[in-house]
């Protein structure tokens, strides 16, 4: 499963990187590369079976025990 | 340097805004809440939805040609402006990975039970990329299409089931207590119609930005009448069984036996979700990147579609536990949680540009 991911995110990253090297546009390369990143760990801990927080229902826990509904 | 040059025509975004509304609303049936009400529910959410569309288009109206991004940029100054914008940029993506997440759920639930989630995300996530990057004007060619068909085929489906029709499962009218049906229609405003607030990111591109307003109106307005008469056709049919159900669009579907020649046609409901939800997350994944590449100063938002895509895939798969939840989320924290974005942050941009008398035509700031 890890390895899927890995070669996933490889084909992305072979996919967009020549080019914006080929253009110079380092700002979008960093803004590329830091997103890539966060989701390449994200990935990885999924495929680990690493529980992520489910971000929908602590909003939805948030609010509706704010407001006791 | 522009970062988009498609220019789309106000029917195109009449359009687009029906199939955007349309998105979850095929599946996740608006004012459900209010049982055999709903179609109440519905038309007094409408008339709150339109308000909402009325705020955020006269934003658009007084900065013309520009998104929110580049008016929050103008009206509370670059850092502010880019902190807000950062706001409603999530608030984007998050309801792109919600309706993923609706639809990846129904798929698995109704459809396909043995095929893993992250495959029907994955997917779909791969089409909308490549009409993300392909421009706003390829989804607004795309909606005059696919959502002809869809009004086409809810028709079809009403005609069919209509021999299985009892108005009397209507009545009595008003049964639900007010409250409850005042919160489900502010719940119904929220989603569908409210969710519109996404097309500040889009509002910019219509080709004649006098018209973009009519054409909201229109769009939203066009969607509400066709989700009331759902509504309508859904308790007729499915009666006190409606509330229960989880999809019951597609479970009236499901009712339909013309001489038990013509059944199983609830798979047409099941692709108007999958057309429909692609212009929901297609509009909210555009918004995002383009959003996104915005508040960065990028030269293009191409090189992030990717990487924003598969965030939002992880972010549909992890973000509820369960359906249940799910449904928790959409009538009760959804209808709160969206107030900020959908109401308070085009309401108070426009306030203060007023205040500051922005924009100033022939000077710097306009």
């Amino acid at each position: 499963m890890i390895a899927l991911v890995l070669i996933g995110f490889g084909m992305v990253a072979l996919i967009q990187i020549p080019g914006l090297v080929r253009k110079q546009w380092w700002r979008e390369l960093l803004c590329f590369a830091v997103l890539l990143f966060m989701g390449l760990i994200l990935s990885v801990m999924i495929s680990m079976g690493i529980e992520i927080p489910p971000v929908t229902t602590i909003i939805n826990e948030t609010i509706t025990g704010m407001l006791g509904m | 340097m522009l970062l988009e040059n498609g220019k789309i025509s106000s029917l195109q975004l009449s359009l687009l805004i029906i199939g955007f509304i349309f998105g979850a609303s095929v599946i996740i049936a608006p004012g459900q809440q209010a049982g055999h009400d709903a179609w109440i529910a519905i038309a007094l959410g409408l008339m709150e939805g339109l308000i909402i569309a009325g705020i955020f288009t006269v934003l658009t109206q007084h900065f013309k040609g520009k998104t929110l991004v580049e008016i929050n940029s103008l009206v509370y100054g670059k850092i502010l402006g880019n902190f807000i914008s950062i706001l409603f940029i999530w608030y984007l993506f998050h309801l792109g990975a919600l309706v993923l997440n609706n639809y990846s759920r129904f798929l698995k639930l109704e459809l396909y039970p043995a095929t893993p989630k992250a495959l029907t995300l994955i997917l779909i996530m791969l089409v909308c990329a490549l009409t993300v990057r392909r421009g706003i004007e390829v989804l607004a060619r795309c909606s005059l299409i696919l959502v002809t068909i869809t009004i086409l085929m809810a028709i079809f489906d009403t005609l069919l089931v209509a021999p299985h029709m009892d108005l009397q499962n209507l009545l009595p009218i008003l049964d639900v207590p007010i409250g409850k049906l005042l919160w489900t229609s502010h719940a119904t405003a929220i989603f569908p119609f409210g969710d519109a607030v996404a097309f500040l990111m889009v509002l910019a591109f219509v080709n004649k930005p006098e018209k973009g307003r009519s054409a909201v109106f229109k769009g939203v307005l066009i969607a509400g009448l066709v989700l009331i008469g759902v509504a309508v056709r859904n308790a007729a049919v499915l009666g006190q069984m409606n509330p229960i159900y989880t999809y019951p669009t597609y479970i009236t579907a499901q009712v339909i036996d013309v001489g038990d020649v013509l059944t199983r046609v609830e798979v047409l409901v099941a692709i108007n979700l999958i057309t429909m939800g692609f212009f929901k997350i297609s509009v909210a994944y555009y918004g995002a990147v383009l959003g996104l590449a915005q508040v960065f100063n990028l030269r293009s938002y191409r090189p992030i579609i990717l990487p924003i895509g598969i965030l939002m895939v992880i972010l549909a798969l992890t973000n509820v536990s369960n359906t249940a939840e799910m449904f928790d989320f959409a009538n009760n924290g959804y209808p709160i949680y969206t107030i900020p974005f959908q109401i308070a942050i085009p309401l108070i941009t426009l306030l203060v540009a007023k205040l500051r008398k922005l924009p100033q035509i022939g000077g710097e700031q306009a």
